[in-house]
């Protein structure tokens, strides 16, 4: 790690210029991970990664340099590098770093790097006999296991100087269910930001049925039909589609530029009255949260839409400038390799008053999304796809037969209006969420709600 | 670096042969939106993957903590690794072809020598130009993002080979508003080379694929015969590149298994990867265990010719590595569906009416690369007499990879490559299910 010496001087060096925010990030990260086929374990890989990433600003613009040659020389060089985009004279004084401040939320009982391989072998040996065991249906399975630990220290012009440690786990199961007639998977990866000590929470075998159960029930499930009806999305991983659909469009990166169907939407009702919305990066152990964000600011907890009115987009410093907002200390990046911006931490709707029952009860024609796949959206226009990895059609208010490759399509502008009846289960589920800054962990999460009316894509001929 | 100590060190603690694959590369993206430069970044990296075989099992690792003290702690990394492993597949290291074909045009001393003054230039015309193409341009950004590689593969069994390679993606992207509406689009230029980058057809395309998408809407449900446009195409066939794979054939995940020889696509259809394209940062005389590369067919005529393979799915199968060893696992290089003779104006004329797709989104979670099953948000225009006529969004295209393969019923001229390297020209297919209103 770098001595506060050498910080203060590339920062005092980069603001040799007409700069006015200069910022370092060292990263030291050491990352394990393991993977199963076959029953017989495949691969066990380590990965370590060393760098340092500086931006250098002015106002919103930014430049930014990484490298893994990380001696004082270098590092002097590639700033003085940066700086050209900024030529004059000073414009501000000599920054002196302060006391070095850790991040302490988030403790971790067993740091998962002093754990034994053959330890980590056992929990995927585990996991893989209870998803075969499920079903004879089961003709394969993949296991797999990853670990992080990332050393962080952030120091910036804008008094900044904090070291941060996280710590994640998870594992994913991914069953396939085969017969002579089809194929089908279905997966589940429970994470959070502790170290091994995860699994003794967990129910390590409940965790594999589920993802043998999922693809079991699709290898029998019909073709979902093609048609606008109500969709009841289940809670936990469910949440992906507000993380897509809205949460994106909440960021900063897009509503700075304007490019966001969210823009200077703030104080205005863009969600039907059940919506809350939260984004907190505090959540003790969550996947997504941290001590800091990757600006080196407190993580926080932030309401984003308050009874359908859209009360704060996700603000990280450069954005804030843009847009005349404060952080609201939601930068994150992958790694060094990625200048930070706003994202993501543990997202999800809050809990409203209907139980599951009650929802599925008063829907009498519509799909039943129990697990949600992936999905992605497109921040500018607000238009976004999901897959459905369990699905059930849902007849005269009952949960009937099982249904496949089913999508839902739609606008987040619209979905969120159209959301009319929120749940009382909130559950989150763990995701790696993909955008300009790299990929990062970050929760998804909600009630079980339904949506009035949504396109269903499916493959069969509509024949309600 | 000289990594003979680390073979030498990795010997004595029992391992039977070591392999480095070492790699340093450079960067810069530069990004201008509305006139302002928005994003300059630099890098400067190196890292460095080992693999050992330790009694008879695989080890892995990698690094970007590069440095000569570490090699004892190294090998003790690689050891546990490779201890912990319990898969019985083969696992080689590779004593080197005869002969490797040495590739020109894949490194180009004009793009390294063009000041960042110059491409940052190109960067904000484009970005200006695009921006006062039309009106409704309410968005416009352009980008340029360069990267340049040095990649170094050595071996304990004596083998040595290096490659350079750089590479340039020049591209503008604009979001067109008009009183109710928004539609975002993109285009770009691939190449190693600066006078390639001729921005007057990418600005014409960027800006019309953005307006004329203003109002779109989804048709009614029902089946189409449709043309999936080239870069489109290119995508879809990146979805469902695992099954072409022969590890996913061998572990049962993908349909293909036991069809070597049989038909399963369109006779007119050839499926080929070529590692010595011109201008690609992916051609390559070698893979990444060392494996001489060719060209092949991977699909020929209708007919699956081969899998993709390395060494270990070469050696559990007894054939040769096709030269797909890449990254741990198996990568085509440049991979496309060679074109055939009809450029896009003759195939919307031919079709008459249908749909245009010109954007299938959720790629990475629509789709299932086992099954070969798709369900894709959608996006294009309706087909009218042969001519484009109304924009259309938010309909679902529905199909399996493999039957759509042997559905095709013409084959574009107008091949174009995804930035990574996968091609197709435009295909049309009759009767799709298509799901919109």
């Amino acid at each position: 790690m770098l001595e506060k010496r050498i910080l203060e001087r590339i920062i005092n060096e980069a603001l040799e210029s007409t700069a006015d925010f200069a910022e370092v990030f060292a990263e030291s990260t050491m990352q394990n991970t393991l993977s199963m086929q076959d029953s017989a374990l495949q691969n066990a890989k380590t990965n370590e990664l060393k760098g340092v990433g500086i931006r250098i600003a002015k106002g919103h613009k930014s430049v930014y340099g990484h490298t893994n040659k990380t001696d004082e020389a270098s590092l002097i060089s590639l700033t003085n590098d940066l700086k050209t985009a900024f030529p004059g004279d000073r414009v501000r004084e000599t920054v002196t770093l302060g006391e070095l401040r850790h991040g302490k939320n988030h403790s971790v009982k067993i740091y998962p790097d002093t754990v034994d391989v053959s330890k980590k072998v056992s929990l995927l040996k585990r996991s893989d006999k209870s998803a075969r065991l499920y079903s004879k249906d089961i003709k394969q399975v993949n296991v797999s296991y990853m670990d992080t630990v990332q050393h962080v220290t952030i120091a910036s012009s804008e008094d900044i100087y904090v070291k941060d440690t996280r710590v994640r786990t998870r594992l994913g199961i991914n069953s396939v269910a085969s017969n002579d007639k089809d194929m089908q998977h279905g997966f589940n990866g429970p994470g959070g930001s502790y170290g091994f000590e995860f699994y003794d929470k967990i129910d390590v075998e409940e965790e594999a049925r589920e993802a043998s159960r999922i693809a079991v029930t699709m290898l029998y499930a019909d073709e979902c039909p093609s048609k606008t009806m109500p969709v009841v999305i289940d809670n936990g991983f469910g949440g992906v589609i507000f993380h897509e659909a809205c949460g994106h469009s909440l960021e900063a990166t897009s509503v700075a530029k304007n490019a966001s169907v969210f823009s200077g939407k703030k104080g205005e009702k863009i969600g039907s009255d059940l919506v809350t919305a939260i984004d907190d990066g505090t959540i003790p152990n969550a996947w997504g949260s941290a001590n800091y964000d990757d600006e080196g600011l407190s993580q926080k907890r932030r309401v984003l839409i308050d009874k359908g009115i859209l009360n704060s987009y996700m603000v990280d410093q450069l954005n804030g400038k843009r847009m005349g907002e404060v952080s609201t200390h939601s930068s994150r990046r992958q790694s060094y390799r990625f200048a930070p911006t706003s994202r993501m931490s543990n997202t999800y709707i809050d809990n409203g008053e209907s139980t599951f029952d009650e929802i599925i009860e008063n829907t009498e024609y519509g799909l039943y999304a129990r697990k949600m796949g992936g999905g992605s959206v497109n921040p500018s226009t607000g238009d976004f796809n999901f897959s459905v990895m369990e699905g059930y059609m849902i007849r005269n208010g009952k949960i009937a037969e099982p249904v496949k490759g089913a999508t839902l399509v739609g606008t987040g502008k619209d979905a969120l209006k159209k959301i009319d009846m929120v749940g009382n289960n909130l559950l989150r589920a763990q995701g790696m969420c993909g955008s300009v800054s790299g990929s990062i962990a970050a929760d998804v999460g909600q009630p079980t709600i339904r949506i009035a009316s949504i396109t269903v894509g499916g493959r069969k001929e509509d024949a309600s | 670096m000289n990594f003979k100590p680390l073979f030498e060190i990795a010997k004595k603690t029992g391992f039977e042969a070591v392999q480095v694959k070492y790699s340093d590369s450079k960067s810069i993206d530069l990004e201008v939106f509305k006139g302002e430069l928005d994003k300059h970044e630099i890098s400067d990296s190196q890292s460095l993957t080992i693999e050992g075989i330790y009694e008879g099992k695989m080890g892995k690792m990698s690094t970007e903590n590069i440095d000569e003290s570490q090699f004892e702690k190294w090998v003790e990394k690689l050891k546990e690794s490779a201890q912990a492993v319990e898969s019985k597949d083969p696992v080689v290291i590779y004593e080197g072809d005869s002969s490797y074909k040495e590739i020109d045009g894949v490194y180009s001393e004009a793009l390294e020598t063009l000041s960042v003054e110059a491409k940052k230039k190109i960067v904000f015309e484009l970005e200006e130009r695009v921006r006062n193409a039309d009106e409704r341009i309410d968005i416009s950004e352009a980008f340029y993002s360069e990267s340049s590689k040095h990649v170094r593969l050595e071996n304990s069994k004596g083998l040595t080979l290096e490659k350079r390679v750089n590479h340039a993606v020049l591209g503008a992207h604009v979001v067109a508003k008009s009183e109710d509406d928004s539609r975002s689009a993109f285009d770009y230029i691939q190449s190693n080379q600066p006078q390639d980058f001729d921005t007057e057809q990418l600005i014409e395309k960027v800006v019309k694929r953005g307006t004329s998408m203003l109002g779109a809407a989804p048709v009614e449900s029902g089946k189409y015969d449709v043309i999936i446009e080239n870069r489109t195409s290119a995508s879809l066939l990146g979805a469902f590149l695992s099954m072409f794979k022969a590890e996913n054939v061998q572990k049962g995940l993908s349909k293909l298994k036991g069809k070597l020889d049989e038909p399963i696509a369109e006779t007119t259809l050839s499926l080929v990867e070529d590692p010595f394209m011109e201008k690609s940062p992916k051609s390559t005389g070698f893979d990444g265990e060392g494996v001489a590369t060719y060209k092949k067919s991977i699909i020929d005529k209708g007919i699956l010719k081969t899998y993709m393979h390395n060494l270990k799915t070469a050696k559990k199968e007894g054939v040769q590595s096709t030269g797909n060893g890449f990254g741990g696992g198996i990568s085509p290089t440049n991979l496309f569906i060679e074109p055939g003779n009809k450029n896009l104006e003759e195939m919307l004329e031919d079709m008459g009416n249908g749909l245009f797709i010109t954007s299938l989104q959720g790629l990475h979670s629509g789709t299932s690369a086992i099954s070969g099953d798709f369900s894709l948000q959608a996006s294009g225009y309706t087909v009218e007499n042969g001519k484009l006529q109304k924009p259309v969004s938010l309909i679902t295209l529905s199909s399996n990879y493999l039957e759509l393969l042997k559905s095709i019923d013409t084959i574009g001229s107008d091949l174009k490559f995804t930035f990574s390297y996968l091609g197709s020209p435009s295909l049309r297919i009759n009767k799709m299910s298509v799901s919109g209103k």
